[in-house]
C-alpha cells in the first residue's frame, strides 16, 4: 500500500514531463496535421538551451546565492532560455523546412520531421558531446514535514525540486489553458485546430495561428525537457526516448485535444511509474509498458479518450 | 541491367581508392544494406506500409544466428548456420504476422507510431532478457563455412596469411542471396500481384472496390520485407561476427529508410543504389575525419548527414534518384498515396 502511494506520487512527477511533451505534440499534429517525430529532440534542444542559460546566468549573479526550493535562481533564469531557445529552434525550423514543404502530405511531414529530429541531435552532439551532463543542483533528500504529514499513508517522499516541477507545470497548463479560453489569439487556435478551412474563410489569418502553436508547442517542451534533465540526466537521447511515451499520451488522450493530452500524460505517466506494481513485469520493462498501453489504444480507441478534435 | 553495371562501376571505381582487403568486406555490408532497403521497398514502395521497426526484423535475423548457432549463444545448442537461417526466415515472418495483424488495418501514420513502439518493445526483451540472449554483453558468432575461406586463399593467394580474401564468402554468398532477391522482386513487381500492392498504395478504396482483400495483400507484403530484413540479419551476424542489442536502435531503422527513399520509392534499382550510398555516407565521414586529423564526433557528423540527407530528399526530389519507370498503371499511382 505505502509502495503505490509513492509509486502515484513519482508518477505524478514524471506526469508533468510528459504533459508540457504532450501539450505540444497534440497542437502540432491536429494543426499542421502529421505526427511529429522531431518533437522529442526538441525537448533535448529545451534542456541543453537550460543547461546553457543556467550556466551563463550562474556567471552572472553574484556568487549565485540566492536558492528557491534548493534550487539556485540561475536555474529557473536557464528554464525560461531553455524555452525562449526552443521556441526560436522551432521557429527556424517552420519557416526553413516546413514552409517551403507545405503543400506536403503528412507522410512526407512525417518523413522530414525525422529528419530534423536526427539534425537537432546531431547539432547537439557536435556543440556538446555525445556524454550525459547535468544541471548544477545539489542532491536534495525527501521533505520532512510532507513525509511526516502523509504518514498515514505510508510516508511520501518528495523532494523540494519535485514540487517545483508540480508547481511550474500547474502554473504553465494553467496558463495555457486561459489563453485558449480567455483570448483571441487562444479562440483562433481552437478554431484553427477545429477546423482549418472554415477558420481560414472566416478571416483568421491561420498563418499567425500556426507561429503561435509552434512557439507555444515549442517553449512548453523545452519546460519538460529541462525538467526531466532536473529529474534525471541531461543527455542527447533523453528527449528521443522519452518521444513514444508522449506519443502514447497524445493518442490516448486524442489527437488535436489539449486538455485530452494533460489527461493523457497523467496516465501514461503513472503506468510508467507503476510498472513495479504489475505483477511478472521487472521494472525495466517501463517503457514498454508504455508503449504497449499505446498500442492498445491505437487497437481499441484510435480517436482517444477526449474524441480527436478534427 | 543498368543495375549490374552501376554496382560493376562502383566496385572498380574503389578498387583505384581503397585496398582489396577494405573493398570486399565493405561490399558485403553494403550487401546486406541493400537487402535491408529491398526489403523495406516492398513494404513502403510497394504496398505503402510505413513500417519503422526494420531494426527489430533484423535483430530477430542476426539473434537467430547468434543463439542457435554461435558457441557463445546463452541456450547453448550450436546447430548449423542452415537451422539459424530457417529460424531467422520462420521467426521473422511469424512475427510480422503478429505485429502484423493488429496494426495494418491502422492509418499509415498511426502504423508509423506503433510499428516504432513494437520494435522498441522487442529490443527491450533482447536487452533485458539475459538469460536467453546474453543482454548487453552480445554474442560472438563464428565465421560463416570457414572451410570455404581457407580453399580460397589457398587458390587464390597461396603465399599470403589468410588476409586478402577476408569477408570474401560473406561477399559472395550476399551478392548471390542479393542478385536471387532482385531478379525475384523485379518479376514480382511487374507481377499481377505487384499491380494490385501498388493499387492499394495509391488508392486503397478503389483496390477495395475492385474486389481486392487489401488487408491480407498488406499482410503478405509486410512477412515478404520482414524475411528479407531477417536474411540481411542473419547476413549482419556472419560479417561482423557479433551481436548487441545496440543494433536494434530505431537509428538503424532510419538508415534503411534514407537509403530507400534516396533510391526512389517503389523502385528495386533505387534500393540497390540506396543501399551503396547509404554504406557511402557510412564509410566516408570517419575516413575523411582520420585524413583531415579532426577531433569531431564520427556518430554525429553521421547523423547530421542522414538527417539532412532525409530533409534534402523530401524537400528537392521526393521521387528518389531512381524513381520506378512508367508502368502499366496510371500516372497518379507512382506518386504514391499522398492525396488522402
Amino acid at each position: 500500500m505505502a509502495n503505490i502511494v509513492q509509486m502515484l506520487a513519482d508518477g505524478l512527477i514524471f506526469s508533468c514531463i510528459i504533459v508540457l511533451g504532450a501539450i505540444g505534440l497534440s497542437l502540432i499534429y491536429s494543426i499542421a496535421d502529421f505526427a511529429n517525430f522531431a518533437h522529442g529532440d526538441l525537448m533535448t534542444v529545451g534542456a541543453f538551451g537550460g543547461l546553457v542559460g543556467a550556466t551563463e546566468f550562474a556567471k552572472l549573479l553574484p556568487g549565485d546565492s540566492i536558492v528557491f526550493f534548493e534550487l539556485p535562481i540561475s536555474l529557473y533564469f536557464g528554464l525560461l532560455f531553455g524555452m525562449a531557445a526552443a521556441a526560436a529552434v522551432t521557429l527556424v525550423t517552420e519557416r526553413l523546412i516546413y514552409r517551403p514543404l507545405k503543400d506536403a502530405g503528412s507522410i512526407e511531414l512525417l518523413i522530414t520531421s525525422i529528419g530534423i529530429a536526427l539534425a537537432y541531435r546531431a547539432i547537439i552532439q557536435l556543440s556538446f558531446g555525445a556524454d550525459q551532463e547535468r544541471y548544477e543542483i545539489a542532491s536534495q533528500g525527501r521533505i520532512d514535514w510532507f513525509f511526516e504529514a502523509t504518514q498515514s499513508l505510508g510516508g511520501i517522499a518528495l523532494t523540494q525540486r519535485d514540487f517545483v516541477i508540480l508547481v511550474v507545470t500547474i502554473l504553465l497548463v494553467v496558463g495555457l489553458h486561459t489563453l485558449l479560453q480567455y483570448t483571441t489569439l487562444g479562440r483562433k487556435m481552437r478554431a484553427t485546430a477545429d477546423n482549418p478551412s472554415l477558420a481560414r474563410v472566416s478571416g483568421i489569418r491561420t498563418r499567425e495561428v500556426v507561429l503561435a502553436m509552434w512557439i507555444i508547442g515549442g517553449a512548453l517542451a523545452a519546460a519538460g525537457g529541462v525538467f526531466l534533465g532536473i529529474d534525471t540526466l541531461v543527455r542527447p537521447r533523453m528527449g528521443f526516448d522519452l518521444l513514444l511515451v508522449v506519443f502514447a499520451a497524445v493518442i490516448l488522450g486524442g489527437i488535436g485535444s489539449v486538455y485530452g493530452a494533460m489527461l493523457g500524460g497523467l496516465v501514461i505517466g503513472m503506468a510508467h511509474e507503476l510498472t513495479p506494481a504489475i505483477p511478472f513485469v521487472p521494472v525495466e520493462y517501463a517503457p514498454a509498458v508504455a508503449f504497449a498501453l499505446m498500442i492498445i489504444i491505437l487497437l481499441v480507441r484510435p480517436q482517444g479518450i477526449m474524441g480527436e478534435a478534427t | 541491367m543498368g543495375v549490374v553495371v552501376v554496382v560493376g562501376l562502383s566496385i572498380l571505381v574503389s578498387l583505384f581508392i581503397f585496398e582489396l582487403s577494405f573493398i570486399v568486406p565493405t561490399y558485403a555490408v553494403a550487401g546486406m544494406w541493400i537487402l535491408l532497403a529491398l526489403g523495406l521497398n516492398v513494404q513502403w514502395g510497394y504496398a505503402g506500409l510505413i513500417n519503422f521497426s526494420v531494426a527489430a526484423f533484423w535483430g530477430i535475423g542476426m539473434y537467430s544466428v547468434a543463439l542457435l548457432s554461435a558457441p557463445g549463444s546463452p541456450l547453448g545448442f550450436e546447430f548449423n548456420p542452415g537451422v539459424a537461417l530457417v529460424a531467422a526466415i520462420v521467426v521473422s515472418a511469424l512475427t510480422a504476422l503478429i505485429i502484423g495483424i493488429p496494426t495494418l488495418r491502422l492509418r499509415a501514420d498511426y502504423l508509423a507510431i506503433a510499428s516504432i513502439g513494437f520494435a522498441e518493445i522487442i529490443r527491450e526483451l533482447v536487452s533485458n532478457e539475459r538469460e536467453l540472449t546474453a543482454g548487453t554483453q552480445g554474442v560472438s558468432i563464428p565465421a560463416l563455412l570457414p572451410e570455404l575461406a581457407t580453399s580460397l586463399d589457398a587458390v587464390f593467394a597461396p603465399d599470403a596469411p589468410a588476409f586478402p580474401y577476408r569477408g570474401l564468402v560473406d561477399f559472395l554468398l550476399v551478392a548471390i542471396t542479393v542478385f536471387v532477391v532482385y531478379l525475384f522482386l523485379r518479376r514480382l513487381h511487374i507481377s499481377p500481384w505487384g499491380r494490385v500492392l501498388r493499387t492499394i498504395r495509391s488508392d486503397e478504396d478503389l483496390a477495395k472496390a475492385l474486389g481486392k482483400n487489401t488487408y491480407w495483400l498488406k499482410m503478405q507484403a509486410f512477412v515478404l520485407g520482414s524475411v528479407l530484413m531477417a536474411i540481411a540479419g542473419f547476413f549482419y551476424a556472419y560479417q561482423f561476427r557479433f551481436v548487441l542489442p545496440e543494433t536494434l536502435e530505431p537509428i538503424n531503422t532510419f538508415y534503411v529508410w534514407v537509403a530507400v527513399i534516396l533510391g526512389g520509392t517503389g523502385s528495386n534499382r533505387g534500393a540497390i543504389l540506396g543501399g551503396l550510398t547509404l554504406v557511402a555516407v557510412r564509410v566516408f565521414p570517419s575516413f575523411f575525419i582520420n585524413f583531415l586529423a579532426l577531433d569531431v564526433n564520427v556518430g554525429a557528423v553521421r547523423l547530421l548527414i542522414v538527417g539532412l540527407l532525409i530533409i534534402g530528399i523530401v524537400r528537392f526530389r521526393p521521387q528518389g534518384i531512381l524513381p520506378p519507370r512508367s508502368e502499366l498503371i496510371w500516372p497518379a499511382a507512382r506518386d504514391g498515396g499522398e492525396k488522402q
